[in-house]
């Protein structure tokens, strides 16, 4: 009653003699915290609603559930009017998001699969993508299948990325075991310029590995013949003699398991293998040395170079799985 | 001399306009933003500002020349102040040129603010600069000078709402208009001939695209960049030309 009384005579008689009243009276007074109140309370309400349907939608799974049904990368390209490489790098965004927040326990990768297939086909000369998509794909999710067929199409279209067809080498020595076949893409990593030179003496160990060392010594032989630096050179001739070592071994296992199967015994020296006609002769050892036998294994080994060449097994390389 | 001057009244007249700094700044908040997104992303990190940075600059400079484009003319019909000049000797193929001039040098200053606030985020986070970034430029603004001659094309024959509607849709069509041909290719002879007609005429905007270009440091042979640059003023001249002729027969209630 008094307020309105109040106010009522402040809006009534605006004579300049009233300027002195505050200008908030008490009528503001409680239009201004009517007003504060409503918002106050429509923004928590509005706050609370956010959160009630966050909760109730677990977020993670949601972002992750919209990279599984991203539209086909084909179909994106035309949507997206020019601008799929930003398309690209959105897409990537989300997958480094999710990947980072430890959603992915329940050993689902087909998403990231998906996802991967996306964002290389909207901007395929994205080489970091296939990099570190196709490890993932291999280390994280174990499915080397699709790691190679990530890194397959990135190498087709970026054949001067030589990381790409270095991981394709890897998987097939590491995860199938298949040598030759890694020795084949390390060989071809070895030809692109920017490479680190381990890997040109790393194809001829897996051809080797792979029991196939005239391969090694046919890619060792075109290497050389492409080079002209001196210090490459005599990396690659060094390379070259312990392979012969390693196809003479070859051989030598070879000769010695025919002579045992045949006569129930060990040969007494090399000689006897040449003798009997096991083996045509006895090749020189490419080093200075000579080759011995063990009249007790029947193992051959080189006199400079006792340790074979081989490469690290994966059950020797456990440690390092683990810490990845 | 006449279209120097009506250029420049189109100029300041749409300095005045407000949409045009809302776009400004809304480009600018989004090149802006990269600082914020690089620290997200993994590798590569300086793609995603250069990406984020061109097709901003790229979105809202079209979104600028279709909306001030479209309002050359049409407004000077609505407000009646077209009168004040087609009754003075000044020939009507040089009131358009006037305009489009006008237009497109606010569209080069507002790719020059961009471009600056480009460079400013790409010096700060220290990204490098490649010779290409300027090519890429340099074409995106050729997009702005088509699509705005399409938008005046648009607006000297039919209302502001449908010159924006067809202006957007050729744009849409422009960056698709190599798969119509794609598509062309494998129909019939009389398909194809239909296809490959469209195809040659509407604008090939995908052309003028070199954001992938910076990105991978691909360069573009010299004679491509000048026979692009080529395609995209004879496009642009056609388009003025066209609109010369339908804004020479209009009539003016």
């Amino acid at each position: 009653m008094m307020s309105s009384g109040h106010s009522a005579k402040v809006f009534a008689d605006p004579s300049p003699s009233h300027n002195k009243q505050p200008w908030f009276c008490r009528r503001m007074w409680i239009k201004l915290t009517f007003l504060s109140l409503s918002i106050a309370t429509l923004l928590t309400a509005i706050l609370g609603f956010q959160f009630e349907l966050d909760q109730r939608h677990d977020q993670k799974s949601g972002r992750l559930e919209s990279l599984r049904f991203l539209p086909q990368g084909e179909v994106l390209r035309l949507a997206l009017l020019g601008h799929h490489h930003l398309g690209a790098d959105v897409i990537w965004l989300r997958i480094v998001q999710v990947l980072g927040e430890d959603v992915v326990a329940e050993r689902d990768y087909e998403w990231l699969n998906h996802a991967l297939d996306v964002v290389t086909t909207l901007d395929p000369q994205y080489v970091f993508a296939y990099d570190v998509g196709g490890t993932i794909l291999a280390e994280l999710a174990h499915r080397v299948d699709w790691s190679n067929r990530l890194l397959h199409k990135g190498y087709d279209a970026n054949p001067a990325a030589w990381r790409l067809p270095f991981i394709l080498g890897f998987n097939h020595f590491f995860h199938l075991q298949d040598y030759v076949q890694a020795g084949e893409y390390m060989s071809q990593a070895a030809r692109i310029p920017g490479r680190p030179y381990y890997i040109d003496t790393l194809a001829a160990r897996l051809y080797v590995e792979g029991g196939s060392p005239t391969l090694a010594l046919s890619y060792l032989d075109s290497m050389l013949q492409q080079t002209t630096d001196p210090q490459l050179r005599s990396v690659y001739l060094e390379k070259y003699k312990e392979v012969m070592v390693a196809r003479d071994l070859q051989n030598f296992d070879q000769a010695v398991e025919r002579y045992r199967q045949a006569r129930g015994k060990l040969p007494r020296a090399l000689s006897d293998l040449v003798n009997e006609g096991y083996l045509n002769t006895i090749p020189e050892e490419p080093f200075g040395g000579e080759y011995r036998l063990h009249t007790e294994t029947g193992e051959v080994s080189s006199s400079t170079h006792p340790e074979r060449l081989h490469l690290y097994r994966p059950h020797e390389a456990k440690s390092f799985k683990k810490s990845i | 001399m006449r279209v120097l001057s009506i250029a420049f009244n189109t100029f300041r007249e749409n300095l005045r306009e407000k949409l045009l700094y809302n776009l400004l700044i809304f480009a600018l908040l989004m090149i802006g933003s990269s600082v914020l997104l690089t620290r997200l992303t993994v590798g590569e990190w300086d793609r995603l500002i250069i990406d984020l940075g061109l097709s901003s600059m790229n979105l809202f400079g079209i979104l600028i020349a279709i909306f001030v484009g479209i309002s050359l003319v049409s407004k000077e019909i609505d407000k009646k102040t077209i009168f004040t000049i087609i009754s003075k000797p000044v020939p009507r193929y040089e009131f358009l040129l006037g305009k489009y001039l006008g237009l497109v040098v606010t569209l080069l200053i507002n790719t020059a603010v961009m471009a600056a606030g480009l460079f400013v985020v790409m010096a700060y986070l220290k990204a490098p600069f490649t010779p290409m970034l300027l090519k890429a430029l340099g074409f995106i603004f050729l997009e702005f000078l088509v699509i705005t001659a399409v938008a005046l094309v648009f607006s000297t024959f039919t209302s502001t709402t449908l010159s924006a509607i067809f202006t957007l849709a050729v744009y849409v069509v422009g960056h698709l208009s190599t798969d119509l041909k794609l598509f062309g290719d494998k129909m019939g002879d009389a398909g194809k001939a239909i296809l490959n007609a469209i195809y040659y005429v509407l604008p090939n905007l995908e052309r003028f695209n070199l954001k992938g270009h910076v990105i991978h440091h691909i360069d573009v042979p010299a004679t491509d960049l000048v026979l692009t640059t080529a395609y995209g003023l004879t496009y642009a001249a056609f388009l003025l030309l066209l609109a010369s002729i339908i804004f020479q027969r209009r009539d003016f209630q």
